[in-house]
């Protein structure tokens, strides 16, 4: 059964440009572009796209804060457009940014806050809040205002805020995003093993975090410029790149491209890193490290397999760190 | 069921922002002693122009020839068009600018019932200025007031609030597409400010004017909890002043949950909800 339903769903902005005497420029945006697409119950589904592919507008739409210009979506049953109470009602979200609670609140005071908003009677939403906190590992710092909060640690608030009123479904945008390795972690233990495979709920992951996607989600969507390119599992996804093999070059020194070989580079802080996809990377090693040599340092050379970034970057030309404008 | 659920968001809406505002709690004791000196200096003109507390002039139009315990009513009382104003026309915006508005949306619960909430807080913020300034007035300047005249008065005062608080679910949406939204709300209070008998009966205003607040509520509100606390004599009874109190309040009502539902869809297609 399919808890989520996106049917043709199309959501554009309009960019205000220059003022020209009277009028002013526009030009639209097309943040959503006919998406559809289904989401099984109890799925761990993710949407992985670089920022600005139209993800959070996606999730937006389903939550009710964004009314689509065409297509729709249901909500186990719920139209989105026709019935948005009973769509939120089952709906848990969290929305990317720190500020999205009360910093001037303790823990506690938010999620009771939040609790009332849901519907809750004071004896369960005490229970509730008690017992998330817990989970969260915060009932020592509930009564803290959350401007003396980490960033991970109001994170965990968010979530426990998302499922407060133990919704059947998920909207998780950008869960992690910011969040230092350890919170990361635990929160996409929490997500995966908690929220997914024991409480059994149906979630939305949107991320650009490759690794997240790879590791939490059943499905992957892949979405670029407000398209969704291809659905399906990660093992898939990876198998129907027909280069089996990546040679992975980091490297100090300037270089944008390699002329003879179809490589993707990323300009880190500290290096660069080249990764090159081939059917058998030994015939192509001693060449690809002639050219870098002549302009680089090598750091170090490795060979893999490819990466849910690779068939990414195979499938729609673009990096997942690109920002479209 | 879904009333209570909404009541209960509602009071918890009022409990959130009385714990936001008394974090900042210098902010919040000045802001109760703020109107209070506000309208010291109404008074004092009006003792030094007249030379006393009593104007012959004001007896003859309004049938009460005590200025300062008219000055103080009328003003005292507009306090409540503070709360439509700032306190419900900023709910929104206010939540904009913590950066909660959308989860705040995206829960099971009407968007009117948030600005109700707010409404709530603001009627108990703004009643409790109104009941310190009151004591201290009354106190300082040895107000004479009816006694028995108070229970009408705040009934009068209830039935005020449904208009101002359909004015407040207007522009608490209005401030969601403008971006200098306080320019609506302030022009607007400085208007009723204008055309609303606080401090000078309605005679004195010129005639386009008075017919103009014949549409107000806090004309009928402010002269008929004068006229049970003071005896101001008015050109409509009190029957009519309920009546009209009560087709204005439906109106501003209808109107302002008419507006709040258009512009409420118009953020949501043009995604200007979450801005600030």
């Amino acid at each position: 059964m399919d808890n989520i339903i996106v049917s043709d769903l199309t959501k554009k902005f309009v960019k205000k440009g220059k003022r020209k005497l009277l009028r002013r420029e526009k030009e639209d945006i097309l943040a959503v572009d006919h998406i559809s697409v289904k989401v099984k119950k109890g799925e761990l589904f993710g949407l992985l796209g670089p920022n600005g592919a139209g993800k959070t507008t996606l999730v937006k739409c389903l939550a009710t804060l964004l009314i689509p210009d065409e297509g729709t979506a249901t909500i186990d049953g719920h139209d989105i457009i026709t019935d948005p109470i009973s769509v939120r009602k089952i709906l848990g979200i969290t929305t990317g940014g720190e500020r999205t609670l009360y910093w001037k609140l303790s823990a506690r005071d938010n999620l009771k806050y939040f609790a009332s908003l849901y519907g809750l009677s004071s004896k369960d939403a005490e229970e509730r809040i008690d017992y998330l906190l817990d989970i969260m590992d915060l009932k020592e710092k509930q009564h803290q205002r959350l401007e003396k909060y980490s960033t991970g640690m109001r994170q965990k608030v968010s979530i426990a805020r998302a499922i407060l009123h133990d919704p059947k479904i998920l909207l998780l945008d950008e869960p992690t995003l910011g969040l230092d390795p350890s919170f990361s972690m635990f929160l996409r233990s929490f997500i995966k093993n908690d929220l997914n495979k024991k409480e059994g709920k149906t979630i939305l992951l949107t991320t650009h975090y490759m690794d997240e996607a790879d590791q939490l989600c059943d499905r992957i969507a892949f979405v670029d410029r407000g398209k969704l390119i291809v659905v399906d599992t990660s093992k898939n996804l990876k198998r129907n790149v027909s280069k089996n093999e990546a040679l992975e070059i980091k490297c100090i020194g300037n270089i944008d491209k390699l002329e003879n070989f179809n490589a993707h580079i990323k300009n880190k802080k500290n290096y660069t890193k080249i990764r090159i996809l081939h059917e058998n990377t030994e015939d192509i090693m001693d060449d690809v490290l002639k050219d870098v040599k002549e302009r680089a340092k090598i750091l170090s050379v490795n060979v893999t397999r490819p990466t849910l970034e690779d068939v990414f970057v195979h499938l729609t030309g673009s990096k997942l760190e690109d920002e479209h404008e | 069921m879904e009333i209570r659920h909404y009541l209960r968001a509602m009071n918890a809406e009022n409990i959130k922002e009385w714990k936001i505002e008394l974090t900042y709690r210098v902010d919040f004791i000045r802001g109760l002693f703020e109107p209070l000196i506000f309208v010291l200096p109404f008074i004092l003109y009006g003792i030094a122009i007249v030379g006393g507390k009593y104007s012959e002039n004001l007896e003859k139009l309004t049938g009460t020839g005590d200025l300062i315990t008219y000055t103080v009513i009328g003003y005292i009382f507009m306090g409540f068009l503070e709360t439509a104003v700032w306190g419900m026309g900023f709910a929104l915006r206010k939540e904009q600018w913590y950066g909660t508005l959308e989860q705040v949306f995206a829960a099971p619960v009407p968007r009117w019932v948030y600005v109700m909430g707010m409404a709530l807080h603001s009627t108990i913020h703004q009643g409790l200025i109104i009941l310190m300034q009151s004591v201290i007035i009354y106190f300082i300047f040895g107000l004479v007031l009816d006694i028995s005249g108070i229970l009408p008065s705040l009934l009068i005062i209830g039935i005020m609030m449904i208009s101002l608080y359909g004015l407040g679910i207007l522009l608490s949406s209005l401030v969601l597409i403008f971006k200098e939204g306080w320019i609506i709300s302030e022009i607007l209070y400085s208007f009723i400010i204008i055309v609303t008998p606080i401090a000078y009966p309605l005679a004195v205003l010129p005639s386009i004017l008075q017919k103009i607040s014949m549409y107000m509520p806090t004309t009928y509100g402010i002269t008929t909890i004068r006229h049970f606390l003071i005896g101001e004599v008015s050109t409509f009874t009190v029957f009519d002043a309920v009546l009209r109190l009560l087709v204005i309040g439906a109106a501003w009502v209808i109107f302002g949950l008419f507006i709040f539902n258009i512009i409420d869809k118009r953020v949501r297609n043009k995604g200007e909800l979450g801005t600030y």
